[in-house]
């Protein structure tokens, strides 16, 4: 481990030269090219067609030809409407001589943006190409040169399966990735920076730049009705409250359990691990909705609670108010907290226990031996080796599902929504409620009031956290270099 | 080795007290160690009897409630009242305007076969680039998938929305597909790390002989990853299934008829349809956990293995 994090540190410089030499090739290809070489920086397949490589340097010429047509017809309209994400609004005039509705030629803010977005991905990626396709043209000029051989077309199509086989393998899970991960990105950070919400929806109205105003919008508040400051506060401290008891309350159950269930005297261990996986295999949207019906208002729970007096006596110690009869396990603030925490256990302990129970498998019998030779009882070997032990080797996952709580949509989601109402005012004004994190916040922004100007500032904020958690947790945990005790 | 060193620990206590005396105390001792360890076992199973019960006593009112002649939920009694198979002929042979789970449950198994083939076959051509090919640029491509591996899916959810929204593929189920399958080649980790462990030599020994990258790829490596392999159909096969969160954004027309499983059964408990559909609700959730449990279980194993070497290995 510690080689390895030499390395990570090396390679910090090692990527800063590289990305140097990324641009000194291409200065050394332009200065040191023949006329053929340097004819490809106009007609991009020149180089290869002075080399005899016909059909390459066909379509390569094809792809530049391509490119610039693309960017003329496709980039350029919306590109030049960019800055202004269009002015156009959309107008509806009665044409009475053909009895119909017309359209002007309206700008929509939306598509504008979009579009500008994958343009600007485009041009990146051409300018990326061109420079590659520069250096290569080079490569094959020196080939030729030093009397080597220049490979025909029919030889670069074998090293597709060849030499270059990651090309064919990259290119499709690549572009999906682009358009699944790294355009949404894009997307959502521009939308941060625009007032794109409810009244301004194209394509009846348009939509435009407004610098950090929703960053603004979202820590600052002002009397009633601007809240988003208010509820970002209280959704922001209730994520992080969850995710540390969600994480720490799953992660110390789930070693509980494996260890009672490893633990000696207990009969069939593979019985019991079965039933416990079991609860988990059934999707958690079936049940969880049962779990919120079993705890509903006037749920099954309820009705055991009233008839053994437990409603009686949390009305007696003053934990339930004197005019309810029921128990408001889902439906009111701090009951529906303790509630989701509790729930949550009965959803993630089983996972964390499969987890631990393979970790424990491998934890180190030689250290363990050797603290019972000198002595030491059960306990002060659980806490002393096993313990630290799992810590260490699963310290990394713990800030991962940490990670992935802060995120952890469907637990929340599936149990507050539509059961729970808030009846803080404030709250209610900026669409959230006490029992929201910042994702299921996200998401009603977005999915039922259509505020994508908050709901991605929220994803950009969330996206901060998670991210400076991570490596902060990450460099501390590795600063303490304990993982060489447990390596053999 | 064990029995070794306890012999010579112990080997100073033998030389100083006598025999006989030595018989008893330890005759004693284990006496008392085994009612101790009689009552501890005891315990321990008892404990976890109780856990047991509490951790499935919703997946039991799952099933008993599929089996009710109530269609509500009842509020008092745990055990139904009368026993009946109608909610099982209802959600197959009964479909109203809400209630279409031959069509969801349809809908969901197409979406899962095409999403579990494109993504399998992602992360298989993407591990293998990564462990098993070497090109310049290849570290810098780990280390900025890992980056784009720590945005959270859920965040970019809308931009994905929008995404689709413009290409028109928003209530639809190839849209669907792409949206479960498209990015998936950033979950490689796991098979990667799998044929991190196969030797290269037996891919030399391949190339010897003749046999390019993709005759290595199908007939080397596939047959030596085939545990992996399993594992990787089965968990992307399951995502649609249990995938709510993208189907509800994505499939939010309210024709019913579009829905998956996951988005059809919550909304079947809209506030308005709870008391007629409840029964309904948890037979179509029993039939739908029932393969999902079976390939679970199957799962798991390998999803242990998987999780543990990985964070054994750092």
């Amino acid at each position: 481990m510690r080689i390895e994090r030499r390395k990570k540190k090396g390679s910090g410089g090692e990527a800063l030269r590289g990305f140097k030499n990324y641009f000194t090739d291409f200065g050394s290809a332009v200065k040191n090219g023949d006329l053929g070489t340097k004819a490809s920086l106009l007609v991009m397949g020149a180089g290869f067609l002075a080399r005899k490589q016909i059909i390459k340097g066909i379509l390569v010429t094809l792809v530049e030809l391509m490119y610039f047509l693309a960017f003329a017809l496709y980039s350029v309209p919306y590109l030049s409407k960019f800055g202004t994400l269009g002015t156009v609004k959309m107008e509806q005039s009665f044409d009475p001589i053909t009895m119909q509705q017309t359209t002007n030629d309206y700008d929509n803010s939306f598509l504008i943006l979009i579009h500008s977005m994958i343009s600007l991905f485009l041009l990146v990626v051409f300018v990326m190409y061109y420079i590659h396709n520069m250096k290569a043209v080079y490569e094959v000029q020196k080939n030729a040169q030093a009397g080597k051989h220049v490979n025909s077309f029919r030889e670069d199509l074998r090293d597709m399966l060849g030499k270059k086989f990651h090309v064919t393998l990259l290119t499709l899970p690549s572009i999906g990735v682009v358009m699944m991960n790294i355009l949404p990105i894009l997307v959502l950070v521009a939308i941060a920076f625009t007032n794109y919400d409810q009244s301004h929806m194209p394509p009846a109205s348009l939509f435009t730049w407004v610098g950090f105003e929703n960053f603004k919008a979202l820590f600052s508040s002002g009397g009633m009705t601007i809240t988003f400051g208010y509820a970002f506060g209280k959704v922001l401290s209730w994520t992080l409250i969850w995710a540390v008891f969600a994480t720490f309350t799953n992660f110390i159950g789930g070693i509980l359990l494996a260890v009672l269930i490893n633990s000696k005297g207990v009969k069939f261990p593979k019985m019991w691990r079965s039933l416990f996986v079991v609860a988990i295999a059934v999707p958690q949207f079936v049940t969880l909705i049962l779990v919120r019906n079993f705890f509903r208002d006037d749920g099954i729970v309820n009705t055991l609670c009233a008839n053994a007096g437990i409603t009686d006596f949390l009305k007696n110690i003053g934990l339930l108010g004197a005019n309810m009869n029921y128990i408001p396990f889902l439906t009111s603030k701090g009951w529906a907290n303790v509630m989701i925490i509790l729930i949550n256990i009965w959803v993630g302990v089983p996972y964390q226990m499969l987890i631990a129970t393979g970790v424990l498998m491998n934890a180190p019998l030689d250290q363990v031996e050797s603290a019972r030779i000198d002595g030491a009882s059960s306990s002060q070997v659980f806490w002393k080796i096993t313990i630290p032990y799992i810590l260490v080797v699963q310290g990394p996952a713990l800030i991962t599902d940490f990670v992935r709580n802060i995120n952890n949509f469907n637990v929340i989601y599936l149990l507050t929504q539509d059961v729970y109402t808030t009846t803080d005012q404030m709250l209610a004004n900026s669409n959230a409620k006490e029992v929201d994190l910042l994702v299921t916040w996200l998401f009603r922004l977005t999915n039922e009031y259509y505020n994508y100007k908050m709901a991605s500032v929220i994803g950009i904020i969330v996206f901060i956290i998670c991210v400076v958690f991570t490596l902060v947790s990450y460099s501390r945990l590795m600063a303490g270099g304990r993982e060489e005790d447990y390596q053999i | 080795m064990m029995d070794e060193n306890k012999n010579i620990a112990e080997s100073p206590a033998k030389e100083t007290s006598s025999k006989g005396i030595r018989v008893v105390y330890e005759n004693r001792r284990s006496m008392g160690k085994k009612q101790k360890n009689l009552i501890g076992s005891i315990f321990k199973n008892g404990l976890l009897t109780v856990l047991t019960v509490i951790w499935l006593i919703p997946i039991l009112w799952l099933v008993v409630t599929a089996f009710s002649a109530n269609p509500g939920i009842s509020y008092t009694r745990f055990f139904p009242e009368r026993w009946t198979l109608a909610n099982f002929k209802r959600i197959f042979f009964a479909p109203d305007s809400v209630l279409q789970y031959g069509r969801w449950f349809w809908n969901t198994l197409v979406i899962a076969i095409f999403s579990c083939a494109i993504s399998t076959a992602f992360i298989l051509m993407v591990s293998y680039a990564f462990s098993c090919t070497r090109f310049p640029g290849r570290q810098g491509m780990i280390r900025f998938s890992m980056i784009l591996g720590m945005f959270p899916g859920v965040l970019s959810m809308i931009a994905v929305y929008f995404i689709m929204k413009s290409i028109g593929l928003t209530n639809s189920h190839i849209g669907m597909i792409v949206v479960y399958s498209a990015g998936s080649g950033l979950g490689y980790l796991i098979v990667k790390g799998f044929m991190d462990t196969i030797p290269v030599s037996m891919r030399e020994a391949a190339r010897l002989e003749g046999a390019n990258e993709l005759q290595i790829f199908f007939k080397v490596m596939m047959p030596l990853c085939k545990p992996i392999v399993v594992y990787q159909i089965i968990s992307s096969f399951l995502a649609p299934w249990s995938d709510f969160v993208f189907a509800r954004l994505m499939l939010n027309s309210g024709i019913s008829k579009d829905w998956t499983v996951a988005i059809g059964l919550y909304n079947m408990l809209d506030k308005t349809l709870i008391h007629n559909n409840f029964s309904a609700f948890c037979a179509g959730g029993l039939i739908i956990s029932l393969p999902i449990s079976v390939l679970f279980v199957i799962m798991q194993k390998y999803y242990v293995e998987s999780v543990t070497s990985g964070s054994t290995k750092g």
